[in-house]
């Protein structure tokens, strides 16, 4: 009898289960929803802009899921699934060689009218293998800004700069005479490794790599001698190995000369500073050390054709994130430089996002992820660029013979991204 | 109150929580064969009949009270160690994640390029004749129209065509555009399509209005599982790596790779493979120096604290509570504090010491900073256990010393510690394993670091092993995930190892090993 009961039981206590659960079963995303993936800045301005304007694509809903990071976006990039991965992928231009690789990321091949809206330098950041992965966004670069407060004249030469600091060290209690405020020691401190000689690759002047030539460590290595090093070989001071407490100092008067980047202006100016904008000056008077411009991507991902809705995410990318009137629309609450050539034009661009882009024009090259990440010559350039700091600066290590070491890694990987352009 | 936990309406409570309980993980369930992972689904529907036959019969009263324990032992414990068991016997890394048929589909899908011009075509999708599915395209630029179905190409004379105001074709005869509505539902097969152009050419969807000339570069041998370059011959095979890779050249490989079986091949990276071999040792002895270090010096200090409050002495509960503060502390919170105080500029220690030490560059420096900090953090939890202890030895113990003449000195190294070390030798080796695992500490104070990166260094100075592997995992653009479980297995058996031999030699728990 008792038997009889649990089993009876048993029976109801699954049908219960199972018919509570299956009509608990979420539906599926509908396949006439394109979901894009941004992050905690990014997300909610796209939001906007779908709230202003919806019909990006007749007969789509374009829904927008914002994480609370980049670092949690790209987390939640690295854990997609078929199911859960988004079609759109609000990203990072470094993104796309290991993206591309692992089969995350889906190829787009645009009209020569869209193309004709960017710079092809941009396209050569989202591409993998000569395929395109996504639209250019928006662009990060970083420049030097001085203090006029201190700095009465704007300086010709790195040896100003230096000049400068020295005389007025002790007498205005600099802490510094130049350092990285956005970007950190190694994308945001290319212009320096630039302006004393070091390119992490050296560009032709029809915009191609040139894959004959490296930097010469003997220069670059006795210019840090001559501007960043004492008698003694220890650091003067100038230059600090590391970015920590840059911007508090440079706001606060006690250094001159900082590197910052273009999505953090507002802060600068909001204390009372000039966007007196412009590249690290070189060795030489009239020389401009190089500084990476890279932009962020809408990225297309593999997902989107296993949704039913490659089509769509490809028409929003074009529709949106490649035309004037999108890009318009998203950079009036985003307040980045755009990428499209139509938008960079309109009157929602401040003077500063204009500043960082005739410095970049001065003085820039794209930032080439299939180099910059690859490692074969035993690290990445991420990893390398602040590790020379260090040596150096903190180590005390020979300024030339680090930068043999650091001209061997570079050239190494290099000539080992190639493979991937 | 014993009649309601045993008469009907007991047991009509117990079904319906049963019910709601197996129904969410029913959903679970589904969720999971939704993602296609079966072996979790299958295991939730598993779990969800047990729980049901468990509490449904009167098959084992003991196993009612033990199985939430033993399904999250199984779903918590054993089945990650055998998941990363299984993960360090595959090519799992970046440009192999996905699963061979997927990667299939994706080179197929990779593997055209576009023509020369790269030709392009504003489209309208639609149907030819009312029923085959067509595109009518237009290039502008050249002024080209036609219709094409997927076996057929119909040129257009711009005449008998409707144009707008940009020269796009949008109406042709015997054309009919699909609504918007109708182009949603399409987009799986669209997406998919590949109309007629030349017989080499083919014209495949850019976006609803947009497309694009492309041919295909490689075709899928199925029958040999390999792919071909239709313009060279060159044959890619399977090369049982996870790629598919020229048979001519085998460095070349097609991407993306998949997830394969490469066996014992990351184990034997790591004995021979200097790369990995000689960072991987480096990092191991560090690893045994800093646990055994931070347990020293944790209960040493936690004893010699414990000692001096065991008498009775003025305010002995306030120093008591003093000390617990750094264990009540979240340590998270008390790691980046320390960080900061161990800044070279702006750091509370260089400030009071009155040097300029770079604690985090130098090796020396960063590793004597992790012990420090460890110490912080640990010595009130010894303290704590020792305080505890030194109140269970029998002070009869003592005074029967005391009175046969040993010396305080004496009394505490033959008498105290021996006693105290046989009861928290459990506790101490437990230490230790937490301490060989102490990523928290090493990730948050000094990243591994100090590294000569210029010299190749892969592992930093203060890198333990649960630090580097997280590096080989997760710390660069190459993510290898087979090759950071193999060392996980091996951190696994060592301290299972070493915890074991502990626990035998101090002889407790004698009863449970």
């Amino acid at each position: 009898m008792r038997n009889r009961k649990s089993l009876k039981a048993l029976a109801v206590s699954l049908a219960l289960a199972v018919s509570f659960g299956v009509s608990l079963t979420p539906v599926h995303a509908a396949s006439t929803e394109i979901l894009v993936w941004a992050d905690e800045n990014r997300g909610p301005n796209l939001s906007k802009v779908i709230a202003a304007k919806g019909d990006w694509v007749a007969g789509y809903k374009v829904v927008i899921r914002t994480f609370s990071s980049f670092d949690a976006l790209k987390a939640a990039v690295d854990a997609a699934t078929d199911l859960t991965g988004p079609d759109i992928i609000i990203g990072a231009n470094d993104w796309v060689p290991t993206g591309a690789k692992s089969g995350k990321l889906a190829p787009i091949t645009l009209t020569a009218a869209v193309k004709a809206q960017f710079n092809a330098s941009q396209f050569f950041d989202l591409s993998y293998k000569g395929k395109l992965y996504g639209i250019p966004l928006d662009i990060n670069n970083v420049a030097m800004i001085y203090n006029t407060k201190l700095v009465t004249t704007k300086p010709t030469s790195f040896g100003d700069m230096v000049t400068y600091y020295k005389a007025n060290k002790v007498a205005k209690g600099l802490k510094a005479g130049l350092c990285v405020a956005g970007g950190g020691m190694s994308w945001g401190a290319h212009g320096v490794f630039s302006a004393l000689g070091a390119d992490a690759y050296l560009m032709k002047k029809d915009g191609t790599v040139n894959y004959g030539q490296s930097f010469n460590p003997s220069v670059f290595g006795n210019n840090v001698k001559t501007y960043l090093l004492d008698s003694n070989k220890k650091s003067n001071g100038f230059f600090p190995a590391t970015d920590t407490g840059c911007k508090d100092n440079f706001l606060a008067g006690t250094v001159p000369f900082a590197v910052i980047g273009n999505w953090e202006w507002a802060d600068y100016v909001a204390k009372g500073f000039t966007m007196n904008l412009m590249p690290v000056p070189g060795a030489t008077a009239g020389t401009y050390g190089k500084m990476f411009g890279s932009v962020n991507g809408a990225l297309l991902t593999s997902y989107a054709a296993k949704h039913g809705s490659e089509a769509a995410a490809k028409s929003l990318l074009v529709n949106l994130f490649a035309s004037t009137a999108g890009q318009v629309a998203y950079q009036t609450y985003e307040k980045r430089p755009p990428a499209e050539k139509g938008a960079q034009s309109s009157s929602v661009i401040s003077d500063a996002q204009k500043g960082f882009g005739s410095s970049a024009s001065l003085a820039g090259i794209p930032q080439i992820g299939a180099f910059l990440n690859n490692n074969k010559g035993g690290a990445s350039y991420w990893d390398s660029a602040p590790a020379y700091w260090t040596a150096v600066l903190v180590d005390g290590k020979d300024a030339v013979k680090e930068a043999r070491k650091l001209a061997a890694i570079w050239k190494t990987n290099v000539i080992s991204g190639q493979a991937d352009l | 109150m014993v009649a309601f936990f045993r008469g009907k309406l007991a047991f009509t409570l117990k079904v319906i929580l049963l019910s709601i309980i197996s129904a969410l993980l029913i959903l679970l369930a589904l969720s999971a064969f939704g993602q296609k992972q079966y072996v979790i689904g299958i295991f939730i529907i598993l779990v969800v009949f047990g729980a049901n036959f468990t509490y449904l019969t009167k098959v084992s009263i003991p196993l009612k009270f033990f199985y939430p324990g033993l399904i999250f032992l199984l779903g918590f414990v054993v089945a990650p160690i055998v998941f990363t068991l299984t993960m360090s016997t595959y090519n799992y890394k970046t440009g192999n994640y996905i699963g061979k048929t997927e990667a299939i589909t994706q080179i197929q899908k990779l593997a055209i390029e576009p023509d020369a011009s790269g030709s392009t075509f504003d489209i309208i999708v639609g149907k030819y004749n009312g029923s085959e599915s067509a595109i009518l395209a237009s290039d502008t630029v050249k002024k080209q129209y036609f219709i094409a179905t997927y076996k057929e190409r119909f040129d257009l004379n711009a005449a008998d065509l409707k144009l707008n105001q940009y020269q796009v074709a949008t109406q042709a005869p015997n054309f009919t555009a699909l609504a918007d509505s109708e182009l949603a539902g399409a987009d799986k097969l669209l997406s998919t399509s590949r109309f007629f152009y030349t017989s080499e050419y083919f014209v495949a969807l850019e976006g609803f209005d947009v497309g694009a000339l492309y041919r295909q570069k490689l075709n899928f041998l199925s029958e040999r599982d390999a792919f071909q370059n239709i313009s060279t011959g060159a044959i890619y095979e399977d090369n049982g790596k996870g790629n598919y890779a020229n048979l001519d050249l085998p460095t070349e490989i097609l991407e993306p790779g998949w997830r394969a079986p490469i066996w014992f091949e990351n184990y034997s990276k790591l004995f021979l493979d200097p790369k990995v071999r000689e960072p991987l040792i480096r990092v191991f002895i560090w690893t045994i120096v800093f646990a055994v270090s931070s347990v020293l010096t944790s209960f040493a200090f936690g004893l010699l604290l414990a000692l001096a409050l065991n008498k009775p002495i003025r305010g002995r509960r306030i120093y008591r509570s003093i000390l617990i503060l750094p264990y009540a502390m979240p340590s998270v919170m008390s790691i980046l504090i320390w960080g900061g105080m161990f800044n070279t500029e702006f750091g509370a220690i260089n400030q009071l010491l009155g040097t300029n030490i770079a604690w985090f560059q130098s090796v020396t420096f960063a590793r004597v900073a992790v012990i420090v900090v460890n110490l912080w953090l640990g010595f009130p939890y010894f303290y704590l256990v020792s305080s505890g202890a030194l109140q269970a030895i029998p002070s009869e113990l003592n005074e029967a010393a005391a009175i046969d003449g040993a010396t305080p000195r004496q009394i505490f190294s033959k008498i105290t510690l021996p006693l105290l070390l046989r009861i928290l030798s459990p506790l101490l080796i437990a230490s230790f394993a937490f301490n060989f695992n102490n990523f928290n500490l090493i990730y948050l104070l000094t990243g591994g670091g100090p590294k000569s990166t210029l010299d190749g260094d892969i592992a930093g100075a203060t890198d333990i092993l649960i630090s580097y592997t997280y590096q080989i995992a997760f710390g660069s653009f190459t993510q290898d995930l087979g090759l950071a479980s193999a060392i996980s297995v091996v951190i696994f058996l060592l301290v299972a190892s070493i915890s074991l031999y502990g626990i035998r030699k101090s002889k407790v728990l004698e009863s449970f090993v």
